[in-house]
């Protein structure tokens, strides 16, 4: 057996980031992929204990700068279980439709980039980027800003939302629901994308708790896990939706799992647009002042678009003494050594596309 | 969140027997630096009954190493290189590469309190 060594990076577009992978090939088939990971770090943990609490939200939205509005609602949310500040109810409602419409961003651009990457069906990724701006207006339309939102405020949010949002909200939902079935029929009915999906890379139940993945590569493996359902926060319990599991862990289930969390997410959003009462939405102003915590140590835990996210805050007077992030894209990373080993070196892109990871949120 | 104080020697035991026991999934290893002693938690989670359990060990600024939990848990491996290199924790039982995010060479360890930040800090490459 000859091993031949190859180095892929530190660039690749078939990643948000900055990646390398050194792969080691027999031939054409993988036996090793070893990550190297920290091209973009930018010491989020350390920069957080030297800032008010309400100055790091523009720190941890660009963590994840395909979800910003995920990693903002999860950090002021662990703030807000540290100072004892509960969230108003509208409030509760409308970050809830602003996470399920992030999430439809942020997978739309996943399964765009996938098929993009494997087989130049760059149709799929026009459209779902189309259709991914179309959910960012709405965004712009609700917190003023297209990309950085920083919309969560302690207690609530920065702005209310216009009078019209909710009907413009259900409008794009009946044209997303559409939209959706036609990305399925165009993309599943493709032969070459179902020949380097169905089989290739498979993480096993066994292996995928073994390895500790998180999010839509955990439940592709058939563990059916989702903080939304498994530790309810906000109004999710209020509402019935179900949990996507599949049970081949290969290349095909994650992005299958991915397309069928779309259409939850466009159920949640519609429910709750209905349902959403009056009243006040307004958080606490930034200020550099706020309450005093009433918890030393802040647990909390986000089913973000990659997967869960903890955030582990031992809090002081003003400021984090300690900000842990769990990042669910680095312990998926971590898995592709197993999924890619005896693969094809061609199927690797696959792999990785499927893992759809973002790198600011690996490397902090 | 139950929080258990585990003695760095009973560590290894108490993994194995809480994973034989259903706490079979591993979320994160971290720590903690208070100055007089640092705090490493293991989170692990029981995935059917949907509950964590924090695993806490204390360890002196002076005798900072733990045995690696690698062999019971394999998502631990990039955990445990993240805590080498972030708070200095010596990880025995098997080759921890140091470098891994920062890949700064020669310094305190960056998520200490005694880290000092000063632009005299230079990365490997830059003393090349």
């Amino acid at each position: 057996m000859t091993i031949t060594r190859i180095n892929i990076g530190p660039v690749h577009p078939s990643t948000h980031g900055v990646i390398r992978l050194v792969v080691d090939l027999d031939g054409d088939t993988i036996v090793k992929v070893e990550p190297h990971v920290g091209f973009l770090h930018r010491g989020v943990e350390k920069l957080a204990e030297t800032r008010m609490y309400m100055q790091i939200p523009p720190y941890t939205e660009k963590l994840d700068y395909v979800a910003p509005l995920a990693y903002d609602e999860a950090y002021v949310a662990t703030v807000e279980a540290a100072l004892g500040i509960e969230v108003k109810e509208r409030a509760q409602y409308l970050r809830v439709i602003e996470l399920e419409l992030q999430r439809i961003a942020s997978h739309l651009l996943g399964i765009g980039t996938l098929c993009n990457d494997i087989g130049q069906m760059f149709t799929t990724f026009m459209w779902a980027f189309k259709d991914r701006d179309m959910v960012l207006d709405l965004l712009q339309e609700a917190t003023g800003s297209r990309m950085f939102h920083v919309n969560m405020r302690l207690g609530g949010l920065h702005s209310d939302v216009p009078p019209d949002f909710v009907d413009h909200t259900i409008s794009l939902m009946d044209y997303m629901e559409k939209r959706i079935v036609h990305y399925e029929k165009y993309i599943e009915k493709n032969t070459t994308f179902k020949e380097r999906m169905v089989g290739v890379g498979v993480l096993t139940k066994e292996k995928a708790i073994e390895l500790g993945v998180a999010g839509p590569v955990l439940r592709a493996s058939g563990i059916n896990y989702d903080v939304r359902k498994n530790r309810p926060y906000y109004v999710y319990d209020k509402f019935h939706f179900n949990t996507k599991t599949l049970y081949d862990g290969d290349n095909f289930s994650r992005y299958k799992v991915r397309m069928l969390e779309l259409k939850e997410s466009v159920r949640i959003i519609k429910a709750v647009a209905r349902a959403m009462p009056d009243g006040d939405a307004l958080g606490m102003p930034i200020k550099l002042r706020s309450p005093n915590p009433v918890n030393r140590i802040a647990v909390v835990s986000r089913e973000l678009p990659r997967g869960e996210c903890l955030l582990y805050m031992v809090a002081d007077p003003q400021k984090p003494y300690r900000l842990s992030i769990r990042s669910p894209n680095m312990i998926n990373l971590a898995a592709i050594s197993h999924m890619a080993k005896g693969a094809r070196f061609a199927d690797l892109f696959a792999i990785l596309g499927s893992l759809d990871i973002v790198m600011g949120c690996i490397d902090r | 969140m139950v929080k258990l104080k585990v003695d760095r020697d009973a560590l290894l035991g108490t993994i194995s027997k809480m994973k034989s026991e259903g706490w079979e999934f591993l979320v994160k290893i971290t720590a903690v630096d208070y100055k007089d002693h640092v705090d490493v938690l293991y989170i692990i989670r029981d995935l059917a009954k949907s509950k964590d359990e924090i695993l806490e060990v204390t360890l002196q600024p002076t005798d900072l190493w733990l045995p690696t939990i690698f062999n019971i848990h394999q998502s631990a491996d990039w955990y445990e290189r993240e805590l080498s290199e972030m708070f200095g924790v010596e990880i025995k039982g098997r080759l921890v590469p140091r470098l891994f995010l920062e890949k700064w060479d020669g310094i305190d360890p960056p998520l200490r309190k005694s880290f000092v930040w000063d632009s005299t800090y230079r990365t490997s490459d830059d003393k090349q």
